[in-house]
């Protein structure tokens, strides 16, 4: 009997191929983006937790509260970690630093460093208390932790071993030099962690050495600094309560912090299963965070796309009902009951959607390499795996009974003898209002989505041509270092590079004026002893950083040339923070940072964004400190980029032979920091566009239908004199209707939705009326271009034609 | 083996009953073979299909092979109907996506038949009906008079007691009208089955053993021979 079903399915599918090319092609690409969208959320929320125990891990943070500000941080203080030791002996704690950009060389076997094998690592490089490894489970090729209990030694990953020396085997006992202060001993080999993990360690170096290289690696040991490199993770007993534990540590850090100065800070605890999407904390260990906001979103638009194609199906299938009820009529006579039929109509949607799914597989297959370009998966992330076969079966039954059981029920409902004298009509189906109410419900999904692309793109563009209060083009910056040999080198570095005429300006920097990181410190201000109440930012820099940046001056002018710190500049919000209206009247306070001594202020710079467009101006003070300023940056004429760019390395790379020339162009950095934003445009673009697809699929069809449906009607109208225009009139006003009706209901849902997206930056465009002008009529062009072919082929057949057929 | 007493049908039309039948009351026994005949809209096909329940009477009471017809479930009812019904249509009523084979096989579907049965089945009314060479063919490529031997096997196949046929031969030229009679007397006379055929033609009712005339919904004569 099943198979009797699908061979006469399978008919169906044939002789009605032009649906069910419809509803394939639409189904499979909504199936395909849902797939796509469901390898991205599985991998996000995948992260960490193939870590045994992950549930009993955490992660210590900071929180501090600074009058009415809260700041989340996600590293504790150095002794932190002992004192827990003493205070929680239940929990296993270990500690780390982590080290972002960090050069390590293989020493070439002459003692000339420039011939030094020369590798750069951004992430990965920690030094890490050998504890760590009772709390997270590790993969040991060669070697135990307990080597990390030495200082100078390090532990390598495999593929990171492999790089440095050919081949992992041959790593142990040789030497690696770091930032060319420490000389490390391989002491182990470690297996590369998983892509899914936010602990992607490639070089441990034993957290003794840290505090062996104070000054080298800004190792304190006090109460007061948080580094936000230094993290701690501990270890519980599984039946802890989160709870009891948080105020527990309360009062550890009531204890310990000298919470003075109207500065509150707490530490807390993080579930390690809620790091990976903790945004509240910039800087992981890994490369991304993800946000549970973006795997909603996605999750979102991954159901709407199923449901438009889901509502295709529905439609075009009651629409086809019509032309079916012959056969179902015959059917019944022939002792078919109500079930049967039911099973039949749902074996059609069956092979449909199987065929669907099948292709969906096969377009997801060719779009997974581009995945990387709208989300942070692994390039051999791959779809053939148990949770994509479930995820499939799982969509392919929804989607079965969803569009299937409907059309199953009407078709199935008919009434033998109406249906035998073909006085089954569209209406008589009771599917127009549904159908209607469907069209709408796809028109609003992608006037929704067409919102969000058109805000989406403009905020982006806002964001990327945004007046930055300073001039981030051609601005080449080199990454050094400051050891004491270096600093010596940097005035006459300077100075040949000023001698290249393509070279505008130089200037010796901590980061360049909008930086994602923030180095904050409480201060004092015009001689009052007594700490300001905000957290004021700071940028280190010679006296070349304004004329270099192209910053103005609202009052006053640089500090002098110097290495250390008695002149400051601050910005126009420093100044309104610390309630000074006049900038004049700033010019000649003193300010004082930490435990340096008094600075006069020598000048007040026009505001400039300091951070990405999502964060408001931070306080800034400007001003020299040599030791600190580690950067390059570079100001160059434009043409004959490439000539100038090589001969400032080739300079660099003669005037420090022991590092490795790692320049970028400030205003590429600049675009990372919206890289989220920038793949969320993407997204919206992308899925609008596959929305777009579905919904003109449906519509296609649905006129389609009715133009054969209506051709004996068109026909008496023409013979009764009708033109065409008012023929087509006739198959396009009821779109436009329900084109109509859609915008009033998606308008509110895409406001709401892309208002709260646009509230993640404090800068940021205005939701104009003609955003969701513009949606309207760029859906009733696009219905029209579907629905006006058709409409315009079936006002100018043949009267005479169309109604002998009848 | 059937029995209408009192059966009206009306539509509501305002507030007038139009009707459709009006109070008949007939009785058919096993072995007839009863030809219904009257102008056109006079109630005829609303008739056959309240007698093979396709259609539900407004009123009156409805016995078939001893049930109570009009008190029965939908589902006791199709069963009644797959177990003794066989119909015939004017226009054939042949599925258009399945071949000859399979339009014959699809009641012995519905019946639960197993494959083996079916084939066996299906085989000797093919050959019966001298279709053996048509049988994968579709409907579209027979004409008029081989689609109505295929309607005619399809109705046959579950061996019904009682055919029933709204104008089987209104498609057909009277040669092929007259084979479908033949067909039908020797159903009739030899296999005992019970035929009640609607028809406009004088000559073709004569076939049967009773004649009764429609007119307004109301039995105006019957005459048995
Ligand atoms: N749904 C309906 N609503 C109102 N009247 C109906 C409906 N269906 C059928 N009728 C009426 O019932 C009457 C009988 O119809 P029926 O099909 O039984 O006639 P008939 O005798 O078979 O005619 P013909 O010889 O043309 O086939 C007709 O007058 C028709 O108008
Ligand atoms: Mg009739």
């Amino acid at each position: 009997m099943i198979e009797n079903y699908f061979k006469i399915a399978w008919r169906n599918i044939i002789r009605r191929r032009g649906y069910s090319v419809i509803n394939i092609a639409g189904l499979s690409v909504g199936i395909a983006a849902c797939l796509l969208i469901f390898v991205v959320i599985k991998y996000e929320l995948s992260f960490d937790t193939f870590q045994p125990g992950y549930k009993n891990i955490y992660h210590l943070v900071t929180r501090i509260n600074q009058s009415d500000d809260v700041t989340y941080n996600p590293g504790v203080v150095a002794p932190a970690s002992e004192a827990l030791r003493l205070d929680f002996p239940q929990a296993k704690v270990a500690a780390l630093e982590a080290n972002y950009g960090s050069q390590l060389s293989v020493p070439a076997n002459n003692s000339n460093a420039g011939s030094d094998k020369k590798f750069t690592e951004n992430l990965g490089v920690v030094f890490i208390e050998p504890q760590f490894f009772d709390i997270f489970k590790w993969t040991w090729l060669d070697g135990q932790p307990s080597v990390l209990n030495e200082p100078d030694m390090v532990v390598l990953d495999k593929s990171t071993a492999t790089k440095y020396f050919g081949d992992w085997k041959n790593a142990m006992g040789k030497i690696l030099k770091m930032d060319n202060l420490l000389t490390l001993k391989v002491a182990g080999i470690v297996d590369d962690a998983p892509n899914n993990s936010d602990f992607p360690l490639k070089i441990m170096v034993s957290y003794i050495s840290w505090k062996e290289h104070p000054r080298d690696y800004n190792y304190v040991y006090n109460w007061h600094a948080t580094n936000s490199a230094h993290e701690v993770y501990l270890q519980l007993p599984a039946n802890t309560s989160i709870s009891k534990m948080d105020v527990q540590l309360k009062s550890f850090s009531v204890k310990h912090f000298d919470n003075q100065n109207a500065i509150i800070r707490t530490l807390f605890l993080q579930p390690l299963a809620a790091l990976h999407f903790d945004t509240r904390f910039s800087n992981t260990l890994g490369d991304h965070l993800t946000s549970m906001a973006t795997l909603r979103t996605l999750s979102f638009i991954g159901l709407l796309i199923i449901i438009m194609a889901a509502i295709n199906f529905i439609n075009l299938s009651t629409a086809q009902s019509v032309g079916r009820s012959k056969e179902v009529g015959i059917r019944k006579v022939l002792g078919s009951n109500r079930s049967q039929l039911i099973i039949q109509v749902i074996g059609e949607t069956t092979i449909i959607v199987g065929g669907a799914v099948i292709l969906a597989v096969i377009i997801a297959k060719a779009a997974l390499p581009y995945l990387i370009n709208i989300a942070n998966v692994p390039q051999d992330i791959g779809i053939f795996n148990l949770g994509c076969l479930l995820f499939l079966i799982g969509i392919a039954i929804s989607v079965i009974l969803l569009s299937g059981l409907y059309p199953a029920l009407i078709i199935s409902g008919f009434k033998p003898v109406l249906a035998l004298k073909n006085k089954i009509t569209a209406a008589s189906v009771g599917g127009i209002p549904l159908r209607r109410t469907l069209v709408v419900a796809q028109f609003a999904i992608s006037q929704l989505l067409i919102i969000g692309t058109i805000v989406a793109v403009n905020q982006m563009d806002y964001v990327n041509k945004a007046d930055l209060g300073f001039n981030k083009d051609a601005i080449l910056i080199i990454p050094g270092y400051t050891d004491s040999i270096s600093l010596q080198k940097m005035n006459g570095f300077k100075q040949q590079l000023l001698q290249n005429s393509q070279v505008k300006a130089v200037s010796f920097i901590s980061d360049p004026p909008s930086s994602e990181n923030g180095w904050g410190t409480n201060f004092n201000f015009n001689n009052s002893i007594k700490d300001r109440d905000f957290t004021a930012f700071l940028k280190l820099a010679d006296a070349d950083y304004f004329k270099t940046f192209g910053l103005k001056f609202v009052a006053g002018k640089s500090y002098d040339v110097s290495d250390t710190m008695r002149q400051a500049v601050v910005n126009e919000t420093m100044m309104h923070k610390l309630g000074v209206i006049h900038p004049q009247d700033m010019i000649g306070k003193t300010i004082r940072i930490g435990g340096l001594s008094w600075s006069t202020i020598t000048g007040v710079v026009a505001d400039f964004k300091t951070t990405s467009l999502r964060e408001a101006i931070r306080p800034i003070i400007i001003f020299p400190r040599k030791t600190y300023e580690a950067e390059a940056a570079i100001k160059i004429q434009t043409h004959d980029l490439k000539g100038t760019v090589a001969a400032i390395q080739k300079l660099w790379e003669g005037t420090y032979p022991e590092y490795a020339y790692n320049a970028y162009f400030l205003d590429d950095t600049i675009a990372k920091f919206y890289q989220q934003e920038n793949q969320l445009a993407l997204v919206y673009k992308i899925f609008a566009g596959i929305a777009i697809f579905i919904s003109c699929l449906g519509l296609y069809g649905l006129v389609s239908f009715m133009a054969v449906q209506r051709t004996k009607e068109v026909g008496i109208r023409k013979v009764l004199g009708a033109s065409v225009s008012s023929i087509v009139y006739l198959f396009s006003k009821e779109f436009a209707i329900l084109i109509l009706i859609s915008f009033v209901i998606a308008v509110p849902v895409a406001w709401y939705i892309m208002a709260s997206w646009l509230r993640n930056f404090v800068y940021r465009i205005h939701l104009s009326p003609w955003v969701f002008i513009s949606a309207i009529i760029i859906s009733i062009v696009i219905a029209w271009l579907t629905v006006g072919y058709k409409a315009i082929k079936a006002a100018l057949a043949n009267p005479v034609k169309s109604l002998r057929s009848e | 083996m059937l029995s209408l007493q009192h059966i009206s049908k009306y539509y509501q039309n305002g507030g007038n009953k139009n009707f459709v039948i009006n109070d008949i009351s007939l009785d058919i026994d096993e072995g007839e073979f009863v030809s219904i005949m009257g102008p056109s809209g006079s109630g005829k096909s609303t008739l056959l299909n309240i007698i093979g329940m396709l259609d539900e009477p407004t009123d009156g009471y409805h016995y078939f092979v001893n049930e109570a017809v009009h008190q029965l479930k939908d589902k006791q009812r199709s069963a009644l109907y797959k177990k003794y019904i066989g119909f015939v249509f004017q226009a054939y009523h042949l599925i258009d996506e399945l071949t000859v084979y399979e339009n014959i096989e699809t009641p012995l579907i519905y019946q639960d038949f197993k494959g083996a049965e079916r084939k066996a089945m299906v085989a000797d009314m093919l050959d019966r009906f001298q279709i053996v060479g048509k049988k994968d063919l579709f409907p579209a490529q027979l004409s008029g008079g081989q689609q109505q031997l295929v309607g005619i096997a399809r109705a046959l196949i579950a061996k019904p007691k009682l055919l029933l046929a709204d104008e089987p031969t209104g498609n057909l030229n009277s040669k092929q009208g007259e084979e479908i009679m033949e067909l039908f007397r020797k159903l009739n006379k030899e296999d005992g089955v019970t035929i009640i055929q609607v028809t406009h033609s004088e000559k073709n009712a004569e076939y049967g053993s009773r004649i009764i005339n429609l007119l307004d919904g109301r039995i105006e004569s019957s005459k048995k021979f």
